[in-house]
């Protein structure tokens, strides 16, 4: 058998076990709306510490953070630093959230919202604001993949065959068996992607610099640019630290209010398992430290890679590794794409039906169901479609997603801990708050500091969410015991 | 120490750690080189914080499991929660299956 053929095996052999682990996984859960979206309130620590995990380690961290680490040098260190600064809040959020959601049977986040402040427009609102967020998230999750196994290949195998294969294989999975698949692949894939992101960034420094220490002396002596915070920016000119401080804050807010992750805490077995799985995260966190090494490797060599994003398939394809190696590490970053792909387009059908539909038309238990799948379909399809098309904006639209995603932690703070809030309150700071997001998105030049959209919105929308919800008429004091005591 | 005072630890750490990794906190650590472990001195600072995030949070839990132990009625007045029967209201709590939050791992 010839390389290709043995890498592409090996390809293929990951693939069909994640089908059949997908598969698998759906046998126990029930066919109801709850069993599809919440796993029926049963996931261990296991499972749960790979979901939170997989979240992190996305196509964007195995592909972008070397990336970063190899075009930005330090900058890439705010990837690292943000996780767990997101993380640490659900040791509190998490169970309150699960408890409110065992007691209403929420299954998603905008459920808590307007539980608490009841308005079909809010859900409406948070449904499009999930979904404008997760397109282009999908989207660079589809690209990645087929980007990777075209480049492993030598182009024997194009994009748009190997992204279609890859997620392919994730629609099956997800329509199939819903979040129960999710949970279970990403268990898998999980522990698959550690491996090679150890393994390699390891082995690539030694291989190329004769070890860790070795390479960042060659590069301080070389391009001592790169190692001094807070990095590069896309131009390669000096990042500014109110861009490097505020992406921090920023993905660390947006982290904790992630639609898909936030779902998450529907799904645990009990409190217990959520706290666990928020003590257990920084070692993930630990875990991205090789992935940067891997940047870094590539600094000094000799020809540079076609994009930043493509450092770490080059590096793989020029320092001659054996054929099962580069298989495994094909294998290891679909596992990153697809295991965050997977869980962003079931959340985002998810979301659709529930927050988007559902409050305008009952619909049936059976009815939901399906119309999820097909939408998972539909969000897999569009995202297909933009893969192939044009990815380079995308990573910018993805930025700023997270500054409209981190206009929801005021909101649901107030849902769950602020009694005086009201309706027209947190209705009105969201739509302040992202439309400032929006403005500074749009207007780049005008931000002051070059401090993150997300961090401007902020700033306008606590004010309005105190303001108006003070203006207005008390909630009924039974109605906001019901989330805020509990 | 007793799971209040650690819960007080963890906040405070955390946003100790916000501040150390970003403007002004990480400028004082700014400078690669001596590197630690063939890193960047700030990619050992970022770690260092990482590894101190674990153990609050380990130590944290642990206090809230022994304070658990000593007063069982914590734990269950969760689970009671859970499982009790809510009044009339806008609850979608039809479909919920009652056993669920009472089942401890």
């Amino acid at each position: 058998m010839d390389r290709f053929g043995l890498i592409a095996l090996v390809v293929a052999a990951y693939l069909a076990a994640t089908l059949a682990v997908g598969l698998a996984a759906g046998r126990r859960a029930s066919k109801s709306v709850q069993g599809y979206v919440a796993g029926d309130r049963d996931f261990g620590l296991l499972v749960m510490y790979f979901v939170t995990g997989a979240s992190v380690f996305s196509a964007f961290a195995f592909l972008g953070g070397p990336g970063w680490a190899y075009s930005r040098g330090t900058a890439a260190f705010y990837i690292l630093s943000y996780g767990v600064l997101g993380m640490a809040p659900w040791y509190a959020i998490g169970p309150k959230a699960a408890a409110l959601g065992r007691r209403f049977g929420f299954v998603t986040q905008a459920q808590l919202l307007t539980g608490r402040f009841p308005s079909r427009g809010l859900s409406a609102l948070m449904a499009a604001l999930t979904l404008a967020a997760f397109v282009p998230y999908v989207t660079i999750q589809v690209a990645g993949a087929g980007i990777v196994i075209e480049a492993v290949t030598g182009g024997r195998v194009p994009m748009w065959a190997g992204a279609a294969v890859a997620y392919g294989v994730v629609l099956v999975y997800v329509l199939a068996s819903g979040v129960s698949a999710v949970g279970w692949t990403n268990a898998f894939q999980g522990v698959f992607m550690l491996a090679i992101a150890w393994t390699l960034g390891l082995y690539l420094p030694a291989k190329l610099h004769g070890g860790v220490g070795p390479m960042f002396q060659d590069i301080l002596a070389a391009r001592p640019e790169l190692l001094s915070l807070p990095g590069l920016d896309n131009a390669g000119n000096a990042w500014t630290w109110g861009a490097y401080s505020t992406s921090i804050l920023v993905s660390a807010i947006g982290f904790t209010m992630l639609p898909h992750l936030f779902m998450k805490a529907y799904t645990a077995k009990d409190d217990r398992t959520i706290r666990r799985t928020v003590v257990l995260f920084p070692t993930f966190q630990l875990f991205l430290i090789p992935v940067f090494l891997i940047g870094f490797a590539g600094v000094l060599f000799p020809e540079a890679p076609p994009q930043p994003d493509m450092v770490l398939p080059s590096l793989i394809l020029r320092t001659e590794l054996p054929a099962l190696v580069v298989g495994l590490f094909c294998a290891g970053a679909l596992s990153a794409s697809m295991s965050t792909g997977d869980a962003l387009l079931h959340a985002g059908a998810s979301v659709a039906v529930e927050d988007g539909v559902q409050p305008f038309r009952k619909l049936s238990d059976v009815a939901r169901r399906r119309l999820m799948r097909v939408l998972v379909v539909a969000v897999g399809g569009l995202a297909y479609a933009l893969a192939l098309a044009e990815t380079a904006s995308l990573v910018e639209l993805l930025l700023a997603s997270y500054g409209i995603v981190c206009q929801f932690m005021p909101a649901m703070l107030a849902a769950m801990y602020w009694r005086r809030a009201t309706t027209a309150g947190v209705a009105a700071g969201l739509v302040a708050g992202s439309a400032v997001a929006v403005f500074f998105f749009l207007n780049p030049a005008l931000k002051p500091l070059g401090m993150h959209e997300g961090i401007l919105g902020l700033i306008v929308h606590l004010p309005v969410l105190l303001l108006v919800s003070l203006a207005g008429k008390r909630q009924d004091p039974a109605h906001v015991a019901r989330y805020v005591d509990v | 120490m007793s799971f209040a005072t650690w819960s007080r630890v963890a906040w405070v750490y955390h946003v100790l750690f916000a501040f150390a990794v970003t403007w002004p906190g990480q400028t004082l650590v700014n400078a690669p080189a001596p590197f630690v472990l063939g890193l960047p001195r700030q990619m050992a600072w970022i770690a260092a914080w990482l590894v101190g995030s674990l153990f609050v949070l380990w130590r944290m839990d642990a206090a809230r499991g022994r304070a658990e132990r000593e007063r069982p009625g914590v734990e269950r007045s969760e689970a009671d929660v859970a499982s009790r029967a809510e009044g009339p209201g806008p609850e979608r709590a039809r479909s919920r299956r009652a056993p669920q939050g009472g089942r401890r791992g």
